[in-house]
């Protein structure tokens, strides 16, 4: 049986909708965090929000969570990896939109932006999965710069953002920026040998 | 000591997603705004958008389109929530075909003469003023021009054809093809555009690591204070997005280092 981190929860209750979340996992339990974090958001919280996939396509995502018995039907999906393999578009899911490439990181934000718009929900977040999946494709300057511009934008839109990352596969610059950044912290990372 | 109120020009708000807040509140009006971008790069769309926020707000909208059919134009509009076909039915959105106008004036000829470009001033600027039109858009302003032969003559063309619509209180967007829109780029095709207009924006890409994003510059506006820095844009059902380019990546691959 799958097994959820019920702290994490816990830990969501404290934060505000302006919050920006760091949320630190490992390798080994990257997915077991993201629904930890995914579920107290939609279930207890009914809030809506975007799910920004750059580490896997969407439509692996969404199953890992319809394997478990999350429905996800409600949370729009931006992939920015299927884009990449030529009949990678063709899903079945009709809440999964597509940006390009995860370098086109000015679009990943106003395509979230432009999701929003549309969202019925009052309360929306924002989860990143993952910043060190972006900062495989992106230079550490501009995606330091990258989180100061998304993070303050979801911000002023009181739309609480999620940002997952492995830590010992995020450059230091980009980890020293997201620690700056980010309001709140659930560490379930490994630990960082420098 | 301090001036009691600052003077600001009344402002054609353009209804566009930040468009409005990098020109601090929208385009002064009366202006003529020179659109100029590379092909694919939103130049229609984004006076299309303009005419239609304009519309969404009961003014009388024109569109001269040079550049392909206006029934091709308003099907590919069609895409866009924003935009609804009643607009057209109800006169609130007006679409001239350019030939079919140079047809009703007599002017299927290969160049044109100081007395051609008076009597087309003339036949803009007359239905401007039947219609009411307060939001006006040329798509495209290179290819009016391609029959002026004259540098001289497509000066005079624009610069009494801007005075002219300045008087009757329209805000015009003059949309430019150009093959470039780096630093060294000419931001109009024939050189004079630029010297004429009220305003530029400048439209292009930048290559990232193989792919193209769009970008936005207000280069020039008169009559108020606005931000020059290059703007990312998304083409959306929504309408045209923008957010500022980060500044790491605003330049295109070959001028920097990590895209080298």
């Amino acid at each position: 049986m799958f097994e959820l981190d019920a702290l994490i929860a816990e830990q969501l209750t404290e934060v505000s909708l302006n919050s920006a979340v760091q949320v630190r996992c490992g390798n080994s339990n990257s997915f077991m965090v993201t629904a930890s974090t995914m579920l107290p958001l939609i279930q207890s919280f009914g809030m809506g929000g975007v799910y920004i996939s750059a580490s896997r396509g969407a439509v692996e995502i969404i199953q890992a969570f319809e394997s478990i018995g999350v429905d996800v039907s409600n949370i729009q999906f931006l992939d920015l990896v299927s884009s990449g393999i030529l009949g990678g578009t063709d899903v079945p899911y009709p809440n999964v939109h597509f940006v390009d490439s995860p370098i086109m990181l000015e679009s990943v934000l106003l395509r979230t932006l432009y999701i929003l718009r549309t969202s019925t929900f009052e309360r929306n977040f924002v989860l990143v999965d993952s910043i060190n999946a972006l900062s495989i494709y992106n230079d550490d300057r501009m995606l330091a710069e990258y989180l100061h511009t998304f993070i303050n934008t979801f911000r002023q839109r009181e739309v609480l953002s999620v940002l997952l990352n492995v830590p010992d596969q995020t450059p230091p610059l980009v980890l020293a920026n997201l620690d700056l950044y980010c309001t709140s912290l659930i560490d379930r990372g490994q630990v960082v040998i420098q | 000591m301090m001036p009691n109120s600052v003077y600001t020009r009344d402002r054609c708000v353009t209804g566009i997603h930040g468009l409005d807040e990098i020109l601090r509140g929208g385009i002064p009006y009366g202006s003529t705004v020179l659109a100029a971008g590379t092909c694919g790069s939103g130049k229609t769309t984004l006076a299309m958008e303009f005419l239609v926020r304009g519309a969404l707000a009961g003014e009388a909208c024109a569109h001269f389109t040079a550049t392909e059919p206006s029934v091709k134009l308003l099907e590919n509009i069609r895409q866009y929530s924003f935009f609804d076909m009643n607009m057209v039915d109800t006169g609130l959105i007006n679409v001239f075909d350019v030939d079919v106008l140079y047809s009703w004036l007599g002017l299927d000829k290969a160049t044109f003469d100081l007395d051609d470009v008076h009597a087309l001033i003339k036949a803009i600027v007359d239905i401007v003023n039947t219609i009411g039109v307060t939001r006006l858009v040329i798509d495209s302003v290179t290819t009016l021009c391609y029959k002026i032969k004259s540098e001289q003559l497509i000066r005079d063309f624009l610069f009494t054809l801007g005075k002219k619509l300045a008087t009757l209180g329209c805000t015009t967007v003059l949309i430019s093809e150009i093959t470039s829109a780096t630093e060294n780029a000419h931001w109009s095709s024939f050189g004079v555009e630029e010297a004429i207009a009220d305003g530029i924006i400048v439209m292009g890409d930048v290559e990232r690591m193989g792919h193209l994003l769009r970008f936005l510059q207000v280069v020039k506006m008169r009559g108020t204070s606005h931000s020059r820095a290059k703007h990312s844009i998304e083409l959306t059902q929504l309408g045209v997005m923008l957010t500022p380019m980060l500044k790491w990546g605003a330049v295109s691959d070959q001028t920097t280092r990590w895209g080298a």
